[in-house]
C-alpha cells in the first residue's frame, strides 16, 4: 500500500470541505473494494476520508410507502432489520448473502451501491426497487444513478448519503454465485411494484454493470408466473464473459435466476 | 529399454520383503514395544491447541530483531525475457533504501544454485534419467537469476530498506530492462517440436524422458487381449495456499560470523544444509529456526529464493533483514502442485481380468526443476490396487514458462490414482462390467502380499476388498436408489463415485532421537521432523509417554532450531510418525538400558535383576523400587544427565491403502455440484491418534476434492500470465460447500517397522480427485457426457451436459 492520511470527519460539510481542499482524496466506507485495492497498490489515494461516523449517514426509517437506508448502514445491519424484514424480506436476504460474516459487519450498503462492482448486489435492489439516491447537494433517481462499470452519476466529492427504497407488492432475489470469488455470476432481483409495473434487474452478469432486463420484465407484465420468462435469454453481447463464466453460459444464468426470483417471490434464493 | 524399476527377479506377485529394521528386540525394545496402547490409539486432545489459539504460537513473522529491515521483490513481469540490464539508481536514491541487489551482484559474490537436488534417489524410487540414460539437467535455481526470467512473477532484484512499505515503493523504481522471448506455458505444447526452449541447454524442453517395466511382455499381452481401453486425463496445476504466507528474518552476526534465519519450513535441517551451500559456508555457520508453520502441505519442504536472500542482504547491510510475502506473491511464487498428463491404455480379457498395462506421463516442472518427487512416486504407483501382470510406463518431465511445481499433498499419489480409478471405470462402462465387481475381480487380495506390482513397487500389507466392502457399508451404496429418486423428485441428478488408492510413503530415511530425565520432572524429545498442523507435540508424546511408562503431560517434544536438533529428515512424504516413532522406540529403549544400569547400581545388583515396570526401575524379588524421575536425581551428579541420542535409517517403504465414496447431487440447469456425503476408510497401519489421524484425513479430503471440484492455477496461453492470482479466481474448499465425513481407520499392521505404523493424512487427499469425478460422470450418465475436466466447475459441469446435449441433437437431426 502506498503512504496514504486517513481522516475520520464527524460531519457531512467537513468531509466534503475536506475533500475539495486535499489532492487525491477517496471516501471511505466499508472499504472492501478500496482497501485490497490499495494493498495490491491499483490505488493510491493520497487522502482517505473516512465517512462512517457521519450521523446523517446511519439508521434506518421506515415510512409509509418507503424504506430509507442510511448510507454506512453494514449489510449486516440490514440482514437482520426486523423493520426491513416485515416489509422487503428480500432485501435483506440480499444483505445476508453479501460476503461472509466478517465482510456484513464491516461493508456498507452506501459503499457498494457508490462502488457499483458489477457483481455486486445491492446495485440490483436499487435498480429494480426503483430505489432514489440521496447525497449531500441533491437526489438520483435509480434510473439515472448507474453508468457503467465502477461508475456512478455521483460527482467528485459528492456523498451519497441515504438510500431511499420505494416498497413493492413483493420482491425476489435470486444469485447463482462464483465458486472462487462468491459474487454474483448471475443475479436477479424482481420487484412487482403497487402499480402494477414489473422491475427485473440483473447483475453479476452485464458488461456495462446491472441493468434492468426489459424483455423479462414484459414477459412478466404480461404473465406474473416463473414459466413467462422460459425460454428468454438475454443479448449474450451485453455480457461479460470470463474463465469462471463465458458470455453465453451467464445468459443462460441470467434467465435461470430470473425464473428463480419469480418462484422464491418474497425471499431470497441463493446458490 | 524394458528394465523393471527396481531390481526385481520375481516379477510381480509374492515377493520376499526385507527383513524389518530391528527384527531382533533387545529385552528392553520389547519391553517398549508391549508397553504401547495405554496413550497410544486413544483420541487425546492436542497439547499444542491451547497455544496456538490463544496466539501464543511462534509463526515465522512473529519473530523480530532490534534494527531489523524489510525486503521487496522485483518480480518479472513476463513469462519469458532476457535481463538486458538492472538499473537500480533511482530505487536506491529512495528514502529509506540501503539496498539493492541483483543476479549480477550474486554472481560476482560467489552465490552457489540451491541444491535442491530434485532426482529422488532412495533404492525404492524409481530412476529417472534424461533420454537415453544420462543425468538430467535440471536448470540452476539461482537466488536471482543474471541471464532471464523463466516465469512471470520470478524475483530478478531485491530491495532492501529500513520499512516495508519504503522497500515496496522501491521496488517500483527498479528498472529492468527486458528482451521479451518466446515463450509456453501449457504441459502438452511444451514437449511438441517447435516450442520455445525455456533453457537453452534442453532444446526441446523434455529433460527426463525414461522407460520402465517389460515392454515386450506388455506389447504381446495387449496383442492378445480381448479387449483393449484407453484414456488421457491431465491433473492440472494447484498450489498449496497454505494460511500462513512464506517468512523469512535473516540475520549476519559480524562478532561470530554466524548466519540465523527464522523461516517456517517443512524441516530446519534440510534448510540448513542446502542454504549453507548457497551462501558458500560451513553448515555449523547457520543456524534455522522453524517454529509453528501455517500450512506445508509439501509448498515449503524445499528452499525459497528469498531465505537465502535474507541472509546474504543482511551480511551485505550488517542489519536483520525481513520478507514475509502477500498473499499475492504466494498465488504467484509459492511452489505449485500437480500438472501431470498421463496417457493409459489397460488390456482386459473377455472375463474382465486386466491383462497389462501402459502409462505415458508426462510431468510439467515449471521454469525450473525443484523437485521430481511428483512424477517419481506416481510411477511406482501406476497399477494402483489391482493385479496387472505387465505393465510399461514413459516418464517424462518437461520445462515450461511456469512457476516450479514441487510434491503437494500425497505427491505423484492422487495423479496416477485419477488415471486407474478412472481407467477402470471407463473399462466397467465400455465393456459392460458392474463397475465394482470389475474391482474386485483384478484387486490384490491379502495372500498375494507382500506384492511386487509390475513396476517393481512392494506393497507390505493390506486388506483392499476389506476396505472396499467396508466402505460400501459407511456410505450405504445399497440405499442409493431411494436417495436417487427422492433428489430426482427435486430436479437433481444424484450421482455416487468410488475409488480404491494404494500410495507409498518413502520419505527421507534419517532421523534421530534424544530423550532426556530432566530435573524439573519432565521428560523432553528432541526430534528432526516438522509439523505443521499434523500435532507431533501430541502423537509424539503419547508414543514416549507409553514406552517409557510415564504420564503424557510430563512429555515435551522439542522441534524446529537446528542447534539444538541436529539431525531430522523434517516432514513430507507421510514419513514424520513412522521415522519418529521408531527411532523414538529405540531411544526409548535405549534409555531403559541406561536406567537399568544405573538402577542395578543403586540397588547394589546385577543389572539382570532389574525390571521396569509402570515407570519404576525395581529390583526383582524385592520390595525395593526407584522411579525413572527420581533415579535420574540420584545419578545426575555422578553419571550426568539421564539421556540418549539415537540415531536410525530406514528405507523400506509403507503402503497405505483404502476406498473412498462421494455422492453429488447435480443441477442440470445451473451445473452446480453439492457433495452430499462423503465416507471413508483408510488404512494407516497402526494409529497413535485418531483423533489427529481423522483431522488430518479431513483435511487431506478437503484438499483433493479442491482439486477436484474448484482449484486451478490458470495461466492464460498466449499472454503467459496467471488468471488466479486472488481468492477471487482460485476456488478453495469451504466449511459450507463439505460434508460432514463419514472416515473409518482400519489398522492393518505393517510388517516394515516395529510399531507397525503406515501413514494417514494424504490418503484423503489421494483417491479423492478420482471419487468426485467418477460420481459427476456418475450423475451425468443419462445426458451421455463420459468425460469431464478438473475442475467440476458449475460452468464445465454445464458446458459438458450442453454439448453432449447439443452432439445427441445433431445427431437425431
Amino acid at each position: 500500500m502506498y503512504e496514504t492520511t486517513y481522516h475520520r470527519p464527524g460531519t457531512l460539510q467537513e468531509a466534503v470541505s475536506l475533500f475539495s481542499k486535499v489532492e487525491e482524496a477517496a471516501y471511505l466506507s466499508g472499504g472492501h473494494t478500496l482497501i485490497p485495492t490499495m494493498k495490491g497498490r491499483l490505488a493510491a489515494p493520497a487522502h482517505l476520508i473516512d465517512v462512517r461516523r457521519i450521523p446523517e449517514l446511519s439508521g434506518i426509517t421506515v415510512g409509509p410507502d418507503r424504506i430509507i437506508v442510511g448510507a454506512a448502514t453494514t449489510h449486516a445491519t440490514v440482514a437482520a432489520s426486523e423493520k426491513i424484514r416485515a416489509l422487503i424480506p428480500s432485501l435483506c436476504g440480499l444483505a445476508g448473502s453479501i460476503g461472509d460474516v466478517q465482510v456484513r459487519h464491516v461493508g456498507t450498503i452506501g459503499g457498494s451501491v457508490a462502488n457499483n462492482d458489477p457483481a455486486a448486489d445491492y446495485p440490483s435492489a436499487v435498480l429494480a426497487l426503483d430505489a432514489t439516491l440521496h447525497t449531500d447537494r441533491r437526489s438520483i433517481p435509480a434510473s439515472e444513478y448507474f453508468a457503467g462499470l465502477y461508475t456512478t452519476m455521483l460527482e467528485p466529492g459528492e456523498i451519497l448519503v441515504r438510500i431511499e427504497f420505494k416498497m413493492p407488492e413483493i420482491a425476489g432475489y435470486a444469485k447463482f454465485r462464483n465458486p472462487a470469488s462468491r459474487y454474483a455470476l448471475a443475479a436477479a432481483f424482481v420487484a412487482r411494484h403497487r402499480d402494477g409495473n414489473i422491475h427485473v434487474a440483473i447483475t453479476g452478469a452485464g458488461n456495462a454493470g446491472v441493468f434492468r432486463w426489459t424483455e423479462a420484465e414484459e414477459a412478466l407484465q404480461a404473465r406474473f408466473e416463473p414459466d413467462a420468462v422460459k425460454g428468454l435469454l438475454p443479448d449474450e453481447n451485453d455480457l461479460m464473459g470470463d474463465m469462471h463464466a463465458p458470455a453465453d453460459y451467464r445468459a443462460h444464468l441470467v434467465g435461470v435466476v430470473t425464473r428463480r426470483a419469480v418462484e422464491n417471490l418474497g425471499g431470497t434464493l441463493i446458490e | 529399454m524394458g528394465s523393471p524399476l527396481h531390481k526385481s527377479t520375481s516379477g510381480p506377485g509374492t515377493a520376499v520383503l526385507e527383513k524389518p529394521e530391528m527384527a531382533d528386540l533387545s529385552p528392553e525394545m520389547k519391553l517398549v514395544r508391549d508397553a504401547l496402547f495405554r496413550h497410544v490409539g486413544k483420541p487425546l486432545p492436542r497439547k499444542e491447541d491451547g497455544r496456538l489459539i490463544t496466539g501464543k504460537g511462534r509463526f515465522s513473522d512473529d519473530f523480530s530483531l532490534p534494527g531489523q529491515t524489510f525486503a521487496a521483490m522485483v518480480r518479472s513481469p513476463y513469462p519469458h525475457a532476457r535481463i538486458l540490464g538492472i538499473d537500480t539508481a533511482e530505487a536506491l536514491a529512495s528514502p529509506g533504501v540501503l539496498a539493492v541487489l541483483t543476479g549480477a551482484d550474486l554472481l560476482a559474490d560467489g552465490l552457489e544454485p540451491i541444491p535442491h537436488n530434485p532426482v529422488p534417489s532412495t533404492k525404492f524410487d524409481v530412476k529417472l534419467t534424461a533420454a537415453g540414460g544420462g543425468i538430467p539437467f535440471t536448470g540452476p535455481h539461482y537466488l536471482l537469476p543474471a541471464d532471464k526470467a523463466r516465469h512471470v512473477g520470478e524475483a530478478v532484484a531485491v530491495v532492501v530498506a529500513e520499512t516495508a512499505a519504503q522497500a515496496a515503493d522501491a521496488a517500483e523504481k527498479v528498472f529492468v530492462d527486458y528482451e521479451e522471448l518466446p515463450h509456453v506455458t501449457e504441459t502438452k505444447k511444451a514437449a511438441q517440436p517447435g516450442a520455445p526452449a525455456v533453457w537453452d541447454e534442453v532444446p526441446d524442453n523434455v529433460f527426463i524422458d525414461s522407460s520402465f517395466g517389460d515392454e515386450a511382455g506388455t506389447a504381446a499381452a495387449f496383442a492378445a487381449a480381448d479387449h483393449v481401453v484407453t484414456a488421457e486425463f491431465h491433473i492440472g496445476r494447484v498450489t498449496a495456499v497454505p494460511i500462513e504466507p512464506r517468512s523469512s528474518l535473516g540475520h549476519f552476526d559480524e562478532e561470530t560470523g554466524r548466519y540465523t534465519l527464522y523461516a517456517g519450513s517443512g524441516g530446519a535441517v534440510r534448510q540448513k544444509g542446502e542454504l549453507s551451500k548457497v551462501l558458500g559456508i560451513e553448515p555449523k555457520n547457520l543456524r534455522v529456526l522453524s517454529y509453528d508453520v501455517g500450512g506445508n502441505f509439501g509448498a515449503r519442504n524445499r528452499v525459497y529464493v528469498e531465505f537465502g536472500l535474507v541472509l546474504w542482504a543482511s551480511k551485505k547491510i550488517g542489519r536483520p533483514v525481513k520478507y514475509t510475502a502477500t498473499r499475492s506473491e504466494a498465488f504467484l511464487t509459492d511452489y505449485q502442485g500437480r500438472d501431470l498428463i498421463t496417457k493409459v491404455e489397460l488390456a482386459l480379457d473377455r472375463e474382465g481380468k486386466f491383462l497389462a498395462m501402459r502409462a505415458d506421463n508426462l510431468s510439467n516442472v515449471g521454469g525450473r526443476c525443484v523437485s521430481l518427487s511428483p512424477l517419481s512416486k506416481g510411477s511406482g504407483l501406476i497399477t494402483g490396487s489391482y493385479h496387472i501382470p505387465v505393465a510399461t510406463l514413459r516418464a517424462r518431465a518437461v520445462f515450461t514458462n511456469t512457476m516450479c511445481t514441487q510434491a503437494y499433498r500425497s505427491s505423484g499419489r492422487p495423479e496416477v490414482t485419477y488415471a486407474i480409478e478412472r481407467l477402470v471405470e471407463k473399462a466397467a462402462r465400455e465393456l459392460g462390467f458392474d463397475k465394482l465387481e470389475l474391482r474386485r475381480k483384478n484387486l490384490v487380495s491379502p495372500d498375494m502380499m507382500p506384492y511386487t506390482n509390475a513396476v517393481g513397487s512392494i506393497y507390505d500389507s493390506g486388506e483392499y476388498e476389506k476396505n472396499m466392502d467396508r466402505a460400501l457399508e459407511l456410505a450405504n451404496w445399497d440405499g442409493f436408489e431411494v436417495r436417487h429418486e427422492e433428489a430426482a423428485s427435486r430436479g437433481k441428478l444424484l450421482g455416487r463415485g468410488f475409488a480404491n488408492y494404494v500410495e507409498s510413503s518413502i520419505g527421507s530415511p534419517k532421523e534421530r532421537a534424544e530423550i532426556e530425565i530432566k530435573q524439573d520432572g519432565t521428560v523432553e524429545v528432541v526430534i528432526g521432523t516438522q509439523p505443521s498442523g499434523q500435532g507431533h507435540e501430541t502423537s509424539f508424546a503419547q508414543v514416549v509417554a507409553d514406552m517409557i511408562q510415564v504420564p503424557v503431560e510430563k512429555v515435551w517434544i522439542i522441534l524446529g532450531d537446528t542447534d539444538i536438533v541436529s539431525v531430522g529428515g523434517g516432514s513430507h512424504s507421510g514419513r514424520s510418525m513412522r521415522h519418529a516413532g521408531t527411532v523414538m522406540a529405540m531411544a526409548s529403549a535405549d534409555l531403559l538400558k541406561e536406567g537399568r544400569r544405573r538402577a542395578a547400581e543403586h540397588f547394589g545388583a546385577d543389572f539382570d535383576a532389574i525390571d521396569f515396570e509402570s515407570g519404576h526401575f525395581k529390583l526383582r524379588g524385592t520390595n525395593q523400587t526407584i522411579d525413572i524421575f527420581t533415579l535420574g536425581d540420584l545419578t545426575r551428579e555422578k553419571d550426568g544427565p539421564l539421556r540418549v541420542a539415537r540415531d536410525n535409517e530406514m528405507h523400506t517403504p509403507v503402503f497405505p491403502n483404502g476406498a473412498a465414496i462421494c455422492e453429488v447431487e447435480v443441477d442440470p440447469e445451473t451445473g452446480h455440484v453439492l457433495i452430499t456425503s462423503y465416507a471413508t476408510v483408510d488404512d494407516v497401519g497402526r494409529c497413535i491418534n485418531p483423533l489427529i489421524v481423522h483431522g488430518q484425513t479431513h483435511g487431506g479430503i478437503a484438499q483433493g476434492v479442491g482439486q477436484a471440484m474448484w482449484e486451478l492455477c490458470a495461466v492464460d496461453a498466449s499472454s503467459g500470465q496467471p488468471l488466479a492470482g486472488s481468492f477471487m479466481d482460485y476456488g478453495m474448499p469451504r466449511s459450507d460447500n463439505m460434508p460432514s465425513f463419514k472416515c473409518e481407520i482400519a489398522e492393518v499392521i505393517s510388517p516394515t517397522n516395529p510399531l507397525g505404523i503406515k501413514a494417514g493424512g494424504e490418503g484423503g487427499t489421494t483417491p479423492a480427485l478420482a471419487t468426485v469425478v467418477n460420481a459427476v460422470l456418475d450423475a451425468l450418465k443419462d445426458y451421455g457426457v463420459t468425460d469431464i475436466d478438473m475442475p467440476v466447475t458449475p460452468h464445465a459441469v454445464w458446458r459438458a451436459i450442453h454439448q453432449s446435449k447439443g452432439e445427441r441433437d445433431a445427431r437425431a437431426s
